[in-house]
């Protein structure tokens, strides 16, 4: 099924950052909505602008040239550094303000997303390799997940005891733990 | 299906009904039970009762603080919009009629989630149309027109919930917050309203005869002071003005 915007994307308006302060808050939040959701739909990790590959992904949402409208850098910026500053998002790669790892899904919802495949693939007590990981025989909820969350996800496991992040020479793995009995 | 009648009619209703009801229910209990079950009725009737009467300004003025008492309700097995089958408390409460009271927090809930937008202004045609779509959503029948908005609203102006209605132009527009526009608001907002909601100051200053200090100000009391306006900088027109409160919304 296709992505449909909201209406309030067709709307000038909606492109210009507010002054008011309360409608500013009100656009933020509308922009935020539609960034995730967006993400998510068509599973986008990274939100670069302009990225040097065309096409570009996020065009659509961006912009509208029906109204010949499209986000300014100046508040793009502004809204990333509100996505990162609500933890909706890491600046990727790290040292830079202008793109953005996203986390329409939040490193500890992929965690359990991790574990569960592990387990159900009958994967537990073994070593698997970041790339078996996000590059599956069989196609998982986890394919082509950016390392960076990977390893988030797999740091928030190792606290609870249910993973060993393994370094290795090129790339990196992991060893998950089937659960104690109690 | 709910019926709209007077509030004298439905509570004779009610008293009627709750009479046949504890008669059947006695029927096969025993005399003990029943006078301990309805004394228990009442204990827990009275302290809902003592705790509306007491929240009694906060649950007519706010509508989050309504919506939570709802929650509340919901929470424990009260319904509260429940019809004269369940016996209302509300509307012995409040003195209103269960249906309409119910229309009366679907406006209010409206009303609430729209007003970030429109900055607590909305058309009576746009409520309308957003009162319809919710209802047909919940599949409560029957058609609402603007008189029943009317008559809800008149209630909660009773209320002093900041709900009124007022005329700008030919179009009647709702406010739900305590402020109150200023007049010269009011006049542009009835030059948006010819506009599909968009101004600029050179518009409004021809309309108006204003000075372009005036115009300003109005206009920036909408931005800054309201949140009644969205800017937008367009290449050929300059600087314009949007005022959500007298636009359609298809979402």
């Amino acid at each position: 099924a296709g992505y449909v915007l909201p209406s309030i994307h067709a709307w000038p308006p909606f492109f210009y950052q507010q002054p008011g302060a309360a409608t500013q808050a009100t656009q933020a939040e509308q922009w935020t909505r539609l960034i995730l959701s967006y993400a998510r739909h068509h599973r986008l990790f990274h939100l670069h602008p302009h990225p040097v590959h065309p096409p570009d992904p996020w065009a659509d949402a961006l912009a509208n040239p029906r109204i010949k409208r499209s986000l300014k850098a100046p508040y793009l910026s502004s809204l990333l550094a509100s996505l990162v500053a609500q933890g909706l998002a890491v600046y990727d790669p790290p040292k830079q303000l202008h793109s953005v790892l996203l986390y329409w899904r939040l490193p500890s919802e992929w965690a359990e997303i991790l574990f569960d495949w592990a387990s159900s693939t009958a994967q537990l007590n073994t070593i698997l390799t970041f790339y078996e990981i996000t590059n599956p025989p069989v196609p998982s909820p986890l394919v082509d997940l950016p390392l960076p969350l990977l390893r988030s996800a797999i740091a928030i496991l190792a606290k609870s005891g249910r993973a060993q992040l393994i370094e290795g020479a090129d790339g990196g793995g992991v060893r998950f733990f089937s659960p104690k009995p109690s | 299906m709910y019926r709209r009648g007077g509030a004298g009619i439905a509570a004779f209703d009610r008293h009627t009904q709750s009479t046949q009801s504890y008669s059947e229910l006695s029927s096969s209990l025993t005399a003990t039970q029943v006078a301990s079950l309805q004394s228990q009725l009442a204990t827990f009737r009275a302290s809902l009762s003592r705790f509306a009467s007491s929240h009694r300004s906060d649950i007519r003025r706010d509508p989050e603080f309504r919506r939570a008492f709802q929650q509340m309700c919901a929470a424990i097995g009260v319904d509260p919009l429940a019809g004269p089958r369940k016996g209302s408390w509300w509307a012995e409460l409040l003195g209103l009629g269960d249906w309409q009271y119910e229309l009366g927090v679907q406006v209010v809930g409206i009303c609430v989630s729209t007003r970030e937008r429109n900055g607590g202004i909305i058309e009576m045609r746009e409520l309308l149309r957003l009162l319809t779509k919710l209802r047909g959503l919940s599949g409560i029948d029957g058609a609402i027109t603007e008189d029943d908005v009317a008559r809800s609203i008149k209630i909660m102006e009773t209320l002093g919930a900041g709900y009124e209605i007022f005329q700008v132009g030919d179009k009647k527009m709702v406010r739900s917050v305590f402020k109150e526009l200023d007049n010269d608001q009011a006049v542009v907002l009835e030059i948006a309203q010819s506009t599909n909601g968009r101004v600029d100051e050179k518009g409004v200053q021809s309309k108006t005869g204003w000075t372009v200090e005036r115009v300003r100000v109005a206009l920036d009391n909408m931005v800054f002071r309201d949140g009644l306006c969205w800017v937008d900088e367009d290449e050929q027109l300059g600087t314009v003005y949007w005022v959500p409160a007298v636009m359609i919304w298809y979402d």
